[in-house]
């Protein structure tokens, strides 16, 4: 591992009243494959916006391998690769026109750029679906083509929202590969998750975001000190359990 | 199941008129069109009394009607829920009572009720005696349940297509036709009435075939009554009656078969396709390429510049065969290129979430101003193709062929002007949009009336403003040679509108530059 790739630096942004995010600060080495955990609500998408040049901050610093994103927007965009967490796509083109369109997008000369989403399509088991509209691709299929985009210029830091939001297992199986082998490689991710599980088999580092503040941040082992990284979050967060005392009828011993 | 289907209905229109200002305000004004029409149709078919042609008008009448019934629904699939039985399937329903309480469900609301009471018109327009009396209520009824049970057998059977995003495509390009006969009525037909060329006698042939479809039989079965022949009009309306069983029965298989049907709609066909094009032209050539499969793909684009056409034609149509052709055609030239600055006036927030796509990629002015004119580029290779054809078709017409030369170059000009003010636009007054149910077009978010009004009408004036040397340049140069003219003023505008579009492809990268995450919010909330 390098020096840090991700650093944020006292991160905020209100809408109106309500603080989306309260003040980050994170730095996550070259070569982690890093977790950004909390529940719906915490904040997690306004700082991965932010941290990708699409929201502007009301306060704070990033920098993407030393790059000021604010400051040098269009050095910092090249340096990353992103996959929303609603996947953002032309989907009047098919598979194989977004990926070379992205590498295009990206400089890359058209040829180079059709080669690497030939070679995309089939690590993402996509070849068979390369020639249909992205608009009718189901959620796994959506989220494979927009990590595919997101890696076609071979960025050095790859930002996910949710990537394995509403994914069946085999495609997230084919989604969590890569990514490893991309960390593999010395390159650096950061997605934003609320399935503990998932953090816990694919993390290296994880932080727990709730209402807008980190409230722990290290190594996994760091966070969940000895219990489930789950049950660490649940402690951290809070239990917000209602048990239903309400629905004494509910259930089959309820007649 | 009848009273709870016809409840939901109620509910549905209920809960829609609570959602937004907006929806209130659509629901509060349907409602009133609706009473309008009513009072209209009523007064018109009423009004028929006495007149030769009634039988044949009233046939007509009611054929539109079915014709309407046929149509929007397929438009408004989705804005009512109980329109497709993928919706009740999950429920232990059986299939008969559930037919029967649809089509009480479809017969409840404004427009069915503002339908029922326009056609008793015929009372007054049609029907004489008692005996014509009693047969024109008969007969209105059965026509509203043949159009009632024609809708539901059409939206059911077309269901699975229409939930596909091939069949909604397919759905969004019948404005066009609808749109287009809409112009006829409005321009074409008072114009044509007033020089007597359309007459009720022109009905007349219609009628001969018209008399023996559904609606025909209706109307006829009144006037047959209404003139001594009370038995052939028992037999239309018996022979409606079966029709209307028959299409029933239809109906109910196919709904039997849909409710236990597969959705198929994410089993789309492939498209035809190897590469983008422009491989060899840098940004500006990855943009255009985007969009010009975009063009080629996206309905809004297909019923954009049918529209366009739609509307010049209609709007300059009447001046062709007259010794003012020159200005019908000029104005056709700018009208068209107003055009292209009114829909493109906010590129970044009709391409919605997407943009998000090209945001994490682009930044600075340079990229910024591949991206607009890479836009330009793809609208360019249609819209002067599209209304080159367009002018020398209507120059035609006017029978002065010539004449398109310096249409063409006038539009040239505004081409480049309505470019340069739809990129100026879609940054400095860009607003979310969304699709609705029953629109084929996004429409704005509720909120942003001023943004729309100001890229419309700035578009309007601002390309009338900046063609207008062209214009001017058209009319001064009238004693020179045609050989001369021609050439010089189709290079000179074509010059022009290129220079335009190049300072506008400047300036909205020059005013984007520092605002693309306030674009991007703005694309996000666009809901496509």
């Amino acid at each position: 591992m390098g020096g840090v790739a991700i650093s944020v630096e006292g991160l905020r942004k209100s809408f109106g009243e309500k603080e989306a995010v309260a003040g980050i600060d994170l730095a996550i080495a070259a070569g982690s494959f890093a977790g950004l955990v909390g529940p719906n609500g915490a904040g997690k998408t306004t700082s991965l916006s932010m941290m990708t040049g699409l929201l502007r901050p009301d306060l704070g610093r990033i920098r993407i391998n030393g790059v000021d994103v604010w400051a040098d927007p269009a050095a910092a965009k090249a340096l990353i690769g992103v996959v929303p967490a609603e996947a953002r796509l032309f989907e009047r083109l098919s598979g194989e026109e977004l990926l070379e369109y992205a590498g295009r997008l990206r400089g890359i000369p058209a040829a180079e750029a059709r080669q690497r989403a030939a070679q995309l399509l089939d690590v993402l088991d996509l070849v068979p679906d390369a020639k249909r509209l992205v608009a009718d691709y189901s959620t796994g299929m959506r989220k494979k083509v927009a990590l595919g985009s997101a890696l076609i210029h071979n960025p050095s830091v790859l930002f996910l929202d949710e990537p394995l939001e509403g994914v069946d297992p085999v495609s997230a199986d084919v989604i969590r590969r890569l990514l490893t082998r991309f960390v593999g490689s010395g390159s650096t991710v950061l997605f934003s998750s609320h399935v503990m599980e998932l953090v816990e088999q694919v993390c290296d580092h994880v932080s727990i975001i709730d209402k807008g503040r980190i409230v722990a941040g290290g190594t996994i082992d760091e966070v969940r000190g000895g219990r489930s990284l789950h049950q660490a979050f649940i402690d951290l967060v809070g239990s917000r359990a209602n048990d239903g005392e309400g629905l004494s009828w509910l259930g089959s011993s309820s007649d | 199941m009848v009273g709870l289907l016809v409840r939901l209905k109620l509910r549905l229109l209920r809960n829609a008129l609570k959602s937004s200002r907006q929806a209130r305000v659509s629901f509060i004004l349907s409602t009133v069109v609706a009473g309008i029409v009513a009072i209209g149709v009523f007064a018109s078919l009423a009004a028929l009394r006495d007149q030769d042609a009634a039988v044949e008008l009233t046939t007509v009448t009611f054929t539109t009607f079915a014709f309407g019934w046929l149509i929007l629904p397929l438009l408004v699939f989705g804005l009512d829920g109980t329109l497709d039985p993928s919706t009740l399937a999950l429920y232990p329903l059986r299939t008969r009572p559930l037919a029967i309480g649809l089509i009480a469900a479809s017969a409840s609301g404004a427009w069915p009720l503002a339908n029922v009471l326009g056609l008793l018109g015929v009372l007054i327009g049609l029907a004489r005696g008692g005996l014509g009396l009693l047969f024109a209520v008969v007969a209105v009824v059965l026509q509203v349940l043949f159009c009632i049970v024609l809708a539901r057998f059409v939206t059911t059977s077309l269901a699975g297509l229409l939930r596909s995003r091939r069949g909604k495509d397919l759905a969004a390009l019948l404005i066009l036709p609808i749109f287009a006969l809409y112009e006829a009525f409005v321009q074409v037909v008072p114009r044509m009435t007033a020089e007597g060329k359309l007459t009720a006698k022109s009905f007349g042939g219609i009628d001969a075939w018209m008399r023996w479809t559904p609606p025909g039989l209706a109307a006829h079965a009144i006037h047959d009554a209404s003139t001594g022949h009370p038995l052939t009009g028992l037999l239309r309306l018996l022979l409606l009656a079966a029709i209307i069983v028959l299409l029933g029965a239809l109906w109910i298989r196919e709904l039997a078969h849909a409710l236990v049907t597969v959705d198929t709609t994410t089993q789309a066909a492939s498209v035809n396709s190897t590469a983008l094009p422009f491989a060899n032209r840098g940004l500006v050539g990855t943009i255009a390429a985007r969009s010009w499969v975009y063009q080629r793909r996206e309905p809004g684009a297909k019923i954009f510049w049918g529209l366009i056409v739609i509307i010049v034609v209609a709007s300059s149509a009447s001046t062709l065969r007259t010794p003012a052709y020159m200005g019908g055609l000029i104005g056709a030239a700018g009208f068209a290129a107003a055009f292209i600055g009114i829909f493109n006036g906010d590129a970044i927030g009709q391409a919605g979430p997407a943009f998000g796509f090209d945001a994490v990629a682009l930044h600075g002015r340079k990229p910024l101003r591949a991206y607009f004119a890479g836009m330009n580029v793809a609208m360019a290779l249609i819209a002067v193709p599209l209304f080159a054809v367009l002018l020398f078709v209507m120059a035609a017409v006017a029978k002065h062929p010539s004449a398109g030369f310096l249409a063409l170059a006038v539009n040239l000009a505004g081409i480049g002007a309505g470019m340069a003010l739809g990129d100026i636009f879609s940054v400095i007054l860009p607003y979310p949009v969304e699709k609705r149910p029953g629109s084929p077009t996004p429409k704005a978010v509720e909120g942003y009336r001023l943004q729309v009004l100001g890229a419309t009408f700035g578009s309007l004036i601002g390309t009338a403003i900046l063609a207008a040397p062209v214009i001017v340049a058209v009319v001064l140069t009238g004693h020179v040679s045609a050989v001369v003219r021609m050439p010089a003023l189709l290079i000179a505008g074509a010059a022009y509108g290129l220079v335009l579009a190049t300072i506008g492809v400047r300036l909205a990268a020059r005013l984007a530059e520092d605002r693309i995450p306030e674009l991007t919010e703005i694309a996000l909330r666009s809901k496509l």
